[in-house]
Parts: structure tokens; C-alpha cells; sequence
């Protein structure tokens, strides 16, 4: 059993670590000229960070999750709306663990 | 708009950011929808938690001063007496590691706001307030506060979701029953196919997704967004730099 007071410091350890990375990344880059190339650069990163998120949760999960990625890019594409996509892909999720999936 | 004397208006000073009341509020108002899907994997934390002993009070801090699920998980592991405190902490820097690719993201934005105002709109950055505020962005909004409120929103969800799983989640059984493991990848795969701009985004798309996919295999945990998001970057310049 962990005690509270190592608990705590514990915890207050792991919100610093977690703190340095939030503003981290701005504070890196007071100090990096800001080019087209840099703007290129992070543009991309960063929907790469989502794209990288969803690959590698997708491949690890099996049809029932391939089935609610895939509605939620279909709706996206067809109608615009982020909420409705994430929405729809949720209730496909849901209905295929019900019919066995 | 203007019109006081000595008021001179420069058409700049309407583009440049800023970081107001109104703006906190309108992004805490705007992410409510897309907040709900924090429910679920706070309740499945707190139940999580739960289970490894963890009492109540200690997970719903984690909530509150960690604010950040995958990595509050990974602790979860950990978690046993005497706390390995190292790699507890080197295990949660390289899952959230990703945060530092977040705020790079937002910098050029940031760094011209006063750094009181930065440092709080960057407290509470996470994957969702950071994709919704990219999002708004996109569409010419200027005030960060929209970061700040967003993530003030997502925050206390997060919290309060918590505990509920830590004091009944448990009575809920399997969560996947009511999709709710899904919505955090749908939500995201909707982002990005909204970001789609045209079929030379496909290389770098792709490349990002296989780097991660394969570093899952090979890189420690956390690790293959960050590989993924360094290649995709890359690869976005070679073919847009």
C-alpha cells in the first residue's frame, strides 16, 4: 500500500514533469527564428501528432473500431461537422458491440 | 469602431492576438460538445484507479494536477509501494512529451501575447482544447483565450468524471458496451479529415500514420506519436518548404 504523503509528492512530481512539457514547447521556440519552413514544419507536425494517435490506436483495435474511424471520415467528409462525425462514429461503435463485433 | 483622438487605428492591431474574458468564455462554451467525450476516460480512470487501490482523493488529484489521461494510465502501473519514482516520471515525460509538439504548434500564435497570459493559456493544453483551438484558428480567430477556456471546460470534466468513476464506475461494467472507447479516435480521425487540403497531403498523412504504427513495435511507450509527428513534419516540408 503506497502511503498518502508519498502519494502526494508523487503526484506533484509527475504535474511538474507533465507542466514542462505544456509550456515547453512555446518557450523552445522563443528562441527558434520562425520560417516558412519552420511554419510548414509545425503545421504538419501537429496533425501528425492526431494522425499518429488514431494509426496506432486503429491497428492495435480490432473491426469495431476500423467500422467507427471509418463512418466518422465518411460523415466528416459529407457533411463538414466534427460533432457529428465523432456522434456517428460513437452509435456505429456501439451498435456493432451489440451485434457481436 | 474607434474615432477618440490619439486612438489611431492600424488595421494590424485588429489581426494581432490577444488573449481576453470574452474569449475564455467563448471557448469554454464552444468545447462543451466535444468535451463530453473526456467523460468516458475519466470514468474509466477513476475506476481504474479503483481498482489498483488507489483511494478516491489521491485519483481525483492526479485529475486535477497531472490533466492528462493517457499518461495518468501509464502511471497506473506503476503505481505500487515504494513509489519508483524515476521511472514514474520519465514514463509520464514521454507520453506527454507530444504536449511539446502541441505548444511549438502554437507558438508563432502565443509568443506574441504578454507571458502571464501565455503561460495560463498553455496550463491547461491538451489534444482536444489544442485541435479545437487550431480549428477556430483556421478560421481567423486572434484570442488565445479560447485555449484557456476550452481547456477550463475539458479540465473540470476530466475532474469530475473522475470521480464518479473512482466512487461507482465501477458499477457500470464494460464501457465499450456504449461505444464510449471509440469516440476519442472518431473525434480525432473528424480533424483530421477536416484538415485534408488536397492530394499532396497524402504523403505526409501517410508516412506520419506508418511511422507510428511501426514505432508502437519498437519505440517505448508514448514514444511512436512523437515519431510519427516528427516524420509527418518532415515530410510536410519536403513537400510544401
Amino acid at each position: 500500500m503506497v502511503d498518502a504523503v508519498a502519494a502526494i509528492s508523487a503526484v506533484v512530481l509527475l504535474a511538474l514533469v507533465t507542466m514542462a512539457t505544456r509550456v515547453g514547447g512555446v518557450w523552445i521556440m522563443s528562441y527558434v527564428r520562425i520560417t516558412p519552413r519552420v511554419e510548414a514544419f509545425l503545421k504538419y507536425m501537429s496533425v501528425s501528432v492526431l494522425i499518429s494517435i488514431v494509426a496506432a490506436t486503429t491497428w492495435a483495435a480490432g473491426p469495431r473500431i476500423w467500422l467507427a474511424v471509418g463512418t466518422a471520415a465518411l460523415v466528416m467528409i459529407a457533411s463538414r461537422n466534427a460533432v457529428g462525425a465523432m456522434l456517428v462514429g460513437t452509435t456505429v461503435a456501439a451498435l456493432a458491440r451489440n451485434f457481436g463485433f | 469602431m474607434t474615432g477618440m483622438a490619439g486612438d489611431i487605428p492600424r488595421s494590424d492591431q485588429f489581426e494581432r492576438p490577444r488573449f481576453t474574458a470574452s474569449g475564455v468564455r467563448r471557448g469554454s462554451r464552444e468545447i462543451a460538445p466535444i468535451a463530453a467525450f473526456v467523460i468516458p476516460f475519466g470514468i474509466a480512470f477513476g475506476v481504474a484507479a479503483f481498482a489498483k487501490g488507489i483511494s478516491p482523493g489521491i485519483s481525483v488529484f492526479m485529475s486535477i494536477a497531472i490533466y492528462a489521461g493517457a499518461s495518468q494510465f501509464a502511471a497506473l502501473d506503476l503505481w505500487y509501494a515504494p513509489l519508483p519514482l524515476a521511472t514514474l516520471a520519465l514514463t509520464v515525460l514521454a507520453v506527454n512529451a507530444r504536449h511539446i509538439l502541441l505548444g511549438a504548434a502554437l507558438a508563432p500564435w502565443l509568443l506574441q501575447i504578454p507571458i502571464v497570459r501565455r503561460l495560463a493559456a498553455l496550463l491547461l493544453l491538451s489534444d482536444a482544447n489544442f485541435a479545437h483551438t487550431m480549428a477556430v484558428r483556421d478560421r481567423g480567430e486572434t484570442d488565445a483565450g479560447i485555449l484557456f477556456g476550452s481547456g477550463l471546460t475539458m479540465w473540470i470534466i476530466w475532474i469530475v468524471s473522475t470521480a464518479v468513476g473512482a466512487l461507482a464506475g465501477s458499477l457500470l461494467g464494460d464501457l465499450s458496451r456504449f461505444g464510449f472507447d471509440a469516440v476519442m479516435v472518431a473525434y480525432f480521425t473528424a480533424v483530421i479529415v477536416g484538415w485534408w487540403k488536397g492530394r499532396s497531403d497524402l504523403f505526409p498523412f501517410v508516412t506520419a500514420a506508418a511511422v507510428a504504427v511501426a514505432g508502437t513495435y519498437v519505440l517505448p511507450a508514448g514514444w511512436h506519436i512523437i515519431a510519427g509527428a516528427l516524420v509527418g513534419g518532415i515530410a510536410g516540408v519536403w513537400r510544401h518548404g
